[in-house]
């Protein structure tokens, strides 16, 4: 059975452990009477609330491409968001100058969006205690370089070394220490610190008459450096080898309905499309998502329950916090098929008469936080994978996924299937290629018939895109089988 | 601030402490949107932004450091964070700014700014998007929300200084308009999408036309229904031509090229398609967004076709990839402060054919007119395409129901040489590409 080949050392998300409460860090971004200052001038038109946002983020980058770091590249973004909401109005300025003329400035800028009188009411905050649900002792920002560099130079070696058909490899590698802190005239205020990192592979392998493929592998979170230790980059450049010699010699895939099989970890993408962006509650409130009106109806079939969870350790989108200063959370979202909840930033959450999920984020500070998806999870069935695919007569077995998109009015997702296999009498055949799956997310997850006892996260590599905004994410699934889905392909008949 | 000045002074610093060669990349930009919701202001945003990238070169080490921090001691730590990283990297004997020979002169850009835009009232936005959403709503009852309706600008200079020769700036100014419907029936919702983005004011479409297109495109989506598994004529709209070709040109990239990573690798010279197939990069169009005098290291831009008249011409370089190809760099070094240069497009567009895209419709017996297509494009390397598709049936040469939950699938190449249509309805829609109606003779449709 084709399975990526790198260890995954995250738990799953169905265990977790309770939050430890970390003691806020001593030097705040800005000075707290600043902070209060800024909300009393967003306030001076009588909003009804005002947020600052402060952002540092240090970010590191590294190119390898034919065998040689291409570059490498280090840098500082930081600045100031100032939200004020006025009825269902929102208005916003955002400065990445920290000097207090411009701060003001952008203070009273969101302001205007409040048309009351002036006023100089105080807005006293004090310091909230966040929940630890990632531990990166030494900063990411503070790795020497070269340490970065090398992991790529590894991967760039093994995956050379895998196969002698590999041609081309290239890799990147990313990271960042962000340092993020929201008051609002609540009187809340929180700082969280959120390192990331993140390294790809993408490898090109040669077949004959110049068949080219391609492979793709990664992997990260919101861990320390010392992960790579326990996550080879070797096993990051020999998985994406895999994937692209696997495929040599791949059939054209037959197009039309089919029963399918997707292999447990990054499939979960599937959820995250065809379920997740749809219970985003500005989509709810606006009433463009087909999952709206839908709270306590069969979305899915029984064997489907559906987690957003923002509290696993270390996921990559994990968050003790998130953009408004809401602690992140573990939320069910379809119980054995039945819609539970949606997911809320603090605006919608007030528009709507419920309670922030703690799902307003942003990209950075010159982003408006919206809903967003943290790390979303199929929960585990009784069955065993192997037994799901010995089941299957004929059908088409997908093992690595390129990405997805969502329509999130008509429910339209699709699934690109970067490595796939036929089916035949429950077991794998030959390679298949340029495979996509399409479906109408309640009817899709209707049709999930078989739910694995296998559950894996993502190896931490999702960025999903929304509004403009990208985000990391994390995903998983068991293995799952789904009949009749649509598979795109080019063979008829 | 004299931001052309401080970009030199940058330089000069990287180079008196150590730097071979240096070059600083800056931008400043300020910009204001707002979207409107139900006949009131739902989000209004107004910030400025600016930053600073340096790349240096050391004994033939590259180092590259960004920052948005302008104070003297945020400056003073870029530039060595830029020697530090130089300092800690491998040799290459490729790096190195472009040169004397390289930069040359500077082509005819046109008009890059208009004051109407730059000095656009906040209140004209908001009528804007109001009369968006009102003329959206009167066009068809179907409508039911939005899921968002705004209009903004954005106002940014650029500069650029290196210690070969370079230097200059340019201003530009955008704005732009976009609504996003749904419309409801029978259970079923349908979203609509229609936008312009332009340099000039008074290039903008009206927002009331906006308005209206975007409802036309979501109401005609209602009753969406699934085809069969078949092989026919499909047409793409412009926005969706327009995708596919950016797929075309990322192929076209020299450094995919150069790493033979490109379903376009060995095809230089060879014939792609019919001779009314001219697809190019021109970073002089007029009034494109796109259109600057000189790239992201200062080359200056041309207009560069990739495949002209049918025949693969062309492939897009900066200045690192056209040194190891050895190729002419041509003026298509990307970026913004934050990164480095590579490589990709300007204004790209399609060239317009002769044909109105209602002939194009008109010829085809059954097939399939594409509106929409969900996912992320072709594989540039192996030139698979399989996508998600909406849109409507043609049945007699007649636009009749809507389809959606399909998916067409083909490879780029085998689908250029497929290419039997091309309409005279070239726009640029949703920014820097552009694209006219095309048709294929056939493609594979997944569906029931």
């Amino acid at each position: 059975m084709p399975r990526a080949s790198a260890p995954t050392r995250r738990a799953p998300s169905s265990q977790l452990a309770p939050p430890a409460v970390r003691q806020p860090s001593p030097a705040p971004l800005l000075p707290q009477a600043l902070l209060e200052r800024l909300l009393s001038v967003a306030m001076e038109r009588g909003g009804d609330f005002a947020e600052v946002y402060v952002e540092r983020t240090h970010s590191t980058s590294v190119v390898l491409e034919e065998s040689r770091i291409k570059s490498a590249q280090t840098g500082l973004v930081q600045g100031v968001g100032v939200r004020v909401i006025s009825g269902g109005k929102v208005g916003y300025a955002f400065s990445d100058d920290w000097d207090e003329p411009a701060l003001l400035r952008a203070a009273s800028t969101a302001a205007m969006i409040a048309q009351g009188q002036g006023s100089e009411r105080a807005f006293p905050v004090s310091r909230v205690a966040v929940p630890s649900h990632y531990r990166v002792p030494t900063p990411l920002s503070d790795v020497e370089v070269s340490l970065k560099a090398s992991l790529l130079t590894r991967a760039d070696q093994a995956a050379r070394a895998f196969d002698s058909r590999v041609t081309q490899v290239n890799g990147g590698y990313v990271d960042q220490t962000r340092r993020i802190a929201v008051a609002n005239t609540e009187g809340r205020y929180s700082e969280d610190t959120q390192d990331l990192c993140r390294m790809s592979i993408q490898v090109v392998a040669q077949g004959k008459k110049n068949e080219r493929r391609t492979g793709s592998y990664g992997g990260g979170g919101r861990v320390p450096f010392t992960h790579w230790a326990t996550f080879p980059p070797e096993d990051v450049g020999r998985e994406a080898a895999r994937q692209a010699v696997a495929t040599i010699g791949a059939v054209d895939c037959a197009a039309g309905p089919q029963t399918v099989v997707l292999a447990p970890g990054w499939s979960g993408i599937l959820l995250h499309e065809a379920v997740g962006h749809g219970l985003e509650a500005d989509f709810i409130r606006k009433g463009t998502s087909l999952f709206a009106g839908k709270l306590g109806q069969k979305v899915a079939s029984e064997l489907v329950t559906v987690i957003d969870d923002g509290t696993v350790s270390s996921g990559r989108g994990s968050i003790n916090i998130d953009d408004e200063g809401t602690p992140g959370e573990r939320k069910v979202l379809i119980e054995n098929g039945v819609l539970k909840g949606y997911l809320y930033d603090s605006l919608n959450a007030k528009l709507m008469g419920q309670r922030s999920t703690g799902s307003g984020r942003r990209e950075s500070f010159r982003h408006l936080p919206i809903p967003r998806m943290t790390n979303t999870f199929l929960a585990p069935g009784n069955h065993h994978p192997d037994d799901i695919l010995k089941e299957v007569k004929r059908g088409l077995y997908c093992a690595t996924f390129g990405g997805g998109q969502v329509d999130i009015s008509n429910g339209n997702f699709v699934f690109e299937v970067s490595e796939a296999y036929q089916i035949e009498d429950g077991k794998l055949g030959r390679p298949v290629k340029n495979a996509i799956l399409i479906g109408v997310g309640p009817e899709a997850m209707k049709n999930v018939s078989r739910v694995g006892n296998d559950p894996q996260p993502d190896p931490g590599m999702g960025v999903c895109g929304k509004n403009g905004q990208s985000m990391p994410v994390g995903v998983g699934l068991p293995t799952v089988r789904i009949d009749n889905v649509t598979v795109g392909g080019t063979q008829v008949g | 601030m004299d931001y052309q000045k401080l970009a030199k002074k940058i330089v000069q610093r990287a180079v008196k402490k150590g730097a071979r060669q240096a070059e600083a990349f800056l931008e400043v930009s300020r910009q204001s949107k707002v979207s409107v919701r139900e006949g009131q202001i739902e989000d209004l945003t107004q910030s400025t932004s600016k930053g600073v990238g340096l790349r240096v070169v050391v004994k033939d080490r590259l180092g590259f450091a960004f920052t948005s921090d302008f104070e003297p001691s945020g400056l003073d730590l870029l530039v060595d964070q830029a020697l530090k990283l130089a300092e800690a990297a491998a040799p290459n004997k490729l790096n190195g700014l472009p040169g004397v020979k390289e930069l040359g002169r500077f082509g005819d850009t046109g008009e890059l700014y208009d004051p109407a835009v730059a000095s656009l009232p906040g209140d004209w936005k908001v009528k804007a998007a109001l009369e968006m959403e009102k003329a959206g709503r009167d066009e068809d009852s179907r409508v039911t929300t939005f899921n968002a309706v705004g209009a903004g600008d954005f106002v940014s200079e650029v500069y650029v200084a290196s210690s070969e020769g370079m230097t200059g700036g340019y201003s530009g100014t955008y704005v732009y308009l976009y609504a996003l419907p749904v419309a409801a029936a029978e259970g079923q919702l349908q979203k609509g999408y229609w936008l312009d983005y332009k340099r000039f004011l008074s290039d903008l479409a009206s927002p009331e036309s906006i308005g209206r297109e975007a409802t036309r495109r979501a109401v005609r989506m209602l009753g969406a229904k699934r085809v069969k598994t078949q092989q026919v004529p499909v047409l793409f709209d412009p926005l969706v031509t327009a995708s596919f070709m950016s797929g075309v040109a990322r192929a076209a990239s020299g450094n995919a090229v150069h790493q033979q990573a490109s379903m376009l690798a060995s095809l230089q010279g060879k014939r792609l398609a019919s001779e009314h197939v001219t697809l190019v990069d021109n970073g002089l169009l007029p009034r494109g967004l796109a259109t600057a005098p000189f790239d992201g290291e200062g080359v200056p831009t041309r207009r560069t076709p990739i495949i002209d008249r049918g025949v693969m011409s062309n492939f897009l370089y900066d200045a690192f990839t056209a040194r190891k190809a050895k190729a002419r760099p041509t003026g298509n070094a990307k970026r913004g402060y934050s990164a480095l240069p590579s490589i990709g497009t300007s204004n790209l567009y399609l060239e317009a054919g002769t044909t109105p895209p209602e002939q194009l419709i008109r010829e085809v017996d059954r097939g399939f007119y594409v509106t929409s297509l969900l996912g992320h494009g072709a594989n540039p390397v192996t030139g698979e395409l399989s996508a998600g598709a909406n849109g409507l049936w043609i049945e007699n040469g007649e636009l009749t129901h809507a389809v959606q939950e399909v998916t067409v699938a083909g490879n780029v190449l085998k689908m250029l040489q497929d290419m039997d249509g091309v309409g005279n309805d070239l726009q640029f829609r949703s920014g820097t590409v552009g694209a006219p109606t095309v048709r294929f003779r056939q493609l594979t449709l997944s569906g029931e």
